[in-house]
């Protein structure tokens, strides 16, 4: 009995031979991927998450931990994010430039999106082309540009406020442009000529098929747009009129050469969080959007990795 | 009052660098399943496109009912498509698919209701008014397709290879099920298609394309039987090609030298003279043993292969000239007496063997409609 079970089994290569074995085999399972992933991941989440962490710290020290409070939060009285008017007034400034850049943006980027993506004549591949500048145009060269344009040729505009929400506009068009546009390509024309065909004028076709197509791609843009404003810091110090329009990216820049207090930190994971939050929010929508369309076993990563961002 | 006729004058559109349509003449009349039917790049769904109005011809005009409509905007058009991928709208339900067009009309609320039911009735999609597109298999999204083009009451009812996405069994029952469906409603359905059978089997008639132009008009059987040009007997089903020398008309036939072999072909350009092809389908071509009758249009041959294809067994049979003959012989359940090398000889019936001109260029089109009003009256 036995030696039967003993003839069944191959006779077993030494421990080094299967080490080579499974080191050799590229059709194996993965064996460095997960390693390199996961220590990419490490690395660059940890320092955030220690930033975050100190951001609770119940004294004055940014490098020592000693307990947990919310103080820097609001609890101190001077120093808090919400007690410190430098503090709040940055936050404030921040979300006012972001919501006015969604709310500019995102309509005159789907407009154009629609123009260069159903435009077929002569110059629209330039167009098309064009609409990339902005995206890999330096932002330093971008902000001097427009402090220039705002100081010397439309001097009525000027620095602050109205500046930087132009100067977000000027760079967020084209995201929300390449994202619907991506969504236009994908979806085809193939809508928009049943709805003619079915009796729609060019408005109609606009407002019931094409627009409701398109809302997951103008949420996404929205949620990207919010995003990138509220993370700018070279727009908005360039156009920055002082302490007043000082963005929290900026705030947070000039205070940490200075004397950074916890309260940095505190403001700067409140930042992390509002773009966590518009990120996911618009991924979100988009899921719940196309939920329809995917096909099985299509993540909704990848569907929105089609929008060729 | 008739509706629903369509007539194409010298319709032609221009791309940058193709022509895909060249100047092709249609009459469809009122009531017509008419197909267009051709290989890809053919001008087939161009054309259409063109009549629906999402393609501006370069030239030519569309007379719909009597007036030209060859630069009107599809949106004010009398012509609806069912497109090859549907193209529901997926945020909309089913109902409201249906009744976009009739609510685009401001129809009262209350006919919206009734009429898109009733569409939906008539495709048997009665109970998913309130389903997404999505959650349809192909068969009921080409159904709701096809109702929410037919609820408008079009004067044409334009199908862009509306089957062309669905599995083989699927298709043959939708394919009956359009046909009993157009014969219901009565409105002139043009239907674009690569699949030949699917246009004999439904067709009244229909238009065979190459090349942006139109090859032969006929019905089903005109065509199939009496195929004018060798495009189109290559086309519609299996032909049997052989180069022949063509001597001349002699009693109603004409004369052919293939080879070495002097063949009788009654059919198809009988008066020529000069290099020409002969056709001949498979299932008119009969096998006979070579200790068996010898007459006239027989050649012999040697079975090369036998190929099953479960209704009928497909003979390759090498025959003398060179060439190589299918022959379907039915399957009758017997086991046939041929197997690889057997000699034979086949029989090419003089009523079934057709000649055609080897050099199909220079047709043009009215000459070809002569021919073919000829080729009707003669049934």
């Amino acid at each position: 009995m036995s030696s039967v079970a003993d003839a069944s089994v191959a006779p077993r290569a030494s421990a080094w031979g299967r080490f080579r074995r499974w080191l050799a085999n590229p059709w194996g399972r993965p064996r460095f991927l997960p390693l390199l992933t996961w220590g990419y991941v490490a690395w660059s989440i940890v320092p955030v998450l220690i930033a975050v962490q100190f951001s609770f710290n119940a004294t004055r020290s940014r490098t020592n931990w000693e307990g947990f409070s919310t103080r820097w939060y609001w609890g101190d009285p001077v120093d808090s994010v919400w007690h410190d008017p430098t503090l709040r007034n940055a936050l404030v400034q921040s979300l006012k430039l972001a919501v006015a850049d969604v709310v500019i943006a995102t309509p005159i980027g789907v407009l154009l999106a629609i123009g260069l993506a159903r435009w077929h004549g002569r110059g629209s591949g330039t167009s098309n082309f064009l609409m990339l500048f902005p995206l890999v145009t330096p932002e330093i060269v971008m902000g001097v540009s427009l402090l220039l344009v705002f100081t010397e040729v439309f001097t009525f505009i000027g620095t602050g406020t109205t500046a930087q929400i132009l100067g977000h506009v000027t760079f967020s068009i084209s995201y929300v442009v390449v994202i619907v546009r991506g969504r236009l390509f994908s979806i085809g024309r193939q809508f928009e000529e049943a709805a003619a065909d079915l009796g729609a004028s060019p408005t109609a076709a606009l407002t019931r098929v094409l627009l409701p197509l398109l809302m997951p791609a103008i949420v996404a843009s929205a949620a990207v747009v919010f995003a990138i404003s509220i993370d700018d810091f070279v727009i908005s110090q360039w156009l920055s009129s002082g302490g007043e329009t000082d963005t929290v990216p900026v705030k947070i820049y000039s205070a940490t050469r200075a004397a950074p207090l916890p309260s940095t930190n505190a403001i700067a994971s409140i930042m992390m969080v509002l773009t966590l939050a518009s990120i996911t929010l618009g991924f979100l929508v988009w899921r719940a959007f196309t939920r329809g369309e995917r096909r099985a076993g299509q993540s909704v990563v990848k569907d929105m990795g089609a929008l060729e961002i | 009052m008739a509706r629903g006729e369509i007539r194409l004058i010298g319709l032609t559109k221009r791309f940058a660098e193709v022509t895909a349509v060249d100047h092709i003449d249609l009459d469809i009349a009122p009531g017509e399943f008419f197909s267009l039917l051709g290989p890809s790049g053919c001008g087939k769904t161009t054309t259409l496109r063109m009549i629906a109005g999402f393609e501006q011809p370069s030239e030519g005009r569309i007379i719909l009912d009597g007036t030209d409509v060859a630069y009107t905007p599809p949106h004010k058009r009398n012509v609806n498509t069912v497109f090859q991928n549907y193209a529901l709208f997926p945020h909309l339900d089913v109902f409201d698919n249906v009744a976009f067009g009739l609510r685009r009309a401001k129809r009262p609320k209350n006919e919206v209701k009734e009429r898109a039911l009733q569409a939906l009735a008539l495709v048997q999609l009665g109970g998913l008014e309130s389903r997404k597109p999505s959650q349809l298999s192909g068969g009921q999204q080409q159904r709701v397709a096809l109702a929410r083009a037919l609820v408008l009451n079009p004067s044409v009812l334009l199908l862009d290879e509306p089957l062309g996405a669905l599995d083989a069994k699927l298709r043959k029952t939708l394919q009956i099920e359009l046909k009993t469906l157009q014969r219901e409603v009565g409105i002139t359905f043009i239907y674009v298609t690569h699949d030949q059978e699917e246009a004999l089997t439904m067709s009244d008639r229909l238009a065979v394309m190459n090349g942006g132009q139109v090859e032969q008009i006929g019905a089903p059987q005109d065509v199939y039987e009496d195929p004018e040009t060798l495009f189109v007997a290559d086309f519609l089903g299996v032909s049997n090609l052989m180069d022949a020398t063509a001597q001349g008309a002699h009693d109603g036939r004409c004369r052919v030298r293939a080879d070495t072999f002097e063949l009788a072909a009654g059919s198809g350009a009988i008066d020529v003279t000069g290099p020409a092809k002969i056709v001949i389908r498979p299932e008119r071509i009969e096998l006979e043993s070579r200790e068996a009758a010898s007459g006239p249009n027989r050649l012999p041959g040697m079975v090369e292969r036998l190929v099953y294809v479960g209704a009928a067994v497909q003979v390759i049979v090498r025959v003398a000239t060179g060439d190589a003959l299918q022959v379907l012989v039915p399957n009758t359940g017997k086991s046939l007496p041929y197997q690889q090398g057997t000699p034979v000889q086949v029989h090419l019936p003089v009523e079934a063997l057709r000649v055609l001109v080897a050099d199909e260029a220079g047709e043009a089109g009215p000459a070809k409609d002569a021919a073919l009003a000829e080729a009707s009256g003669r049934d």
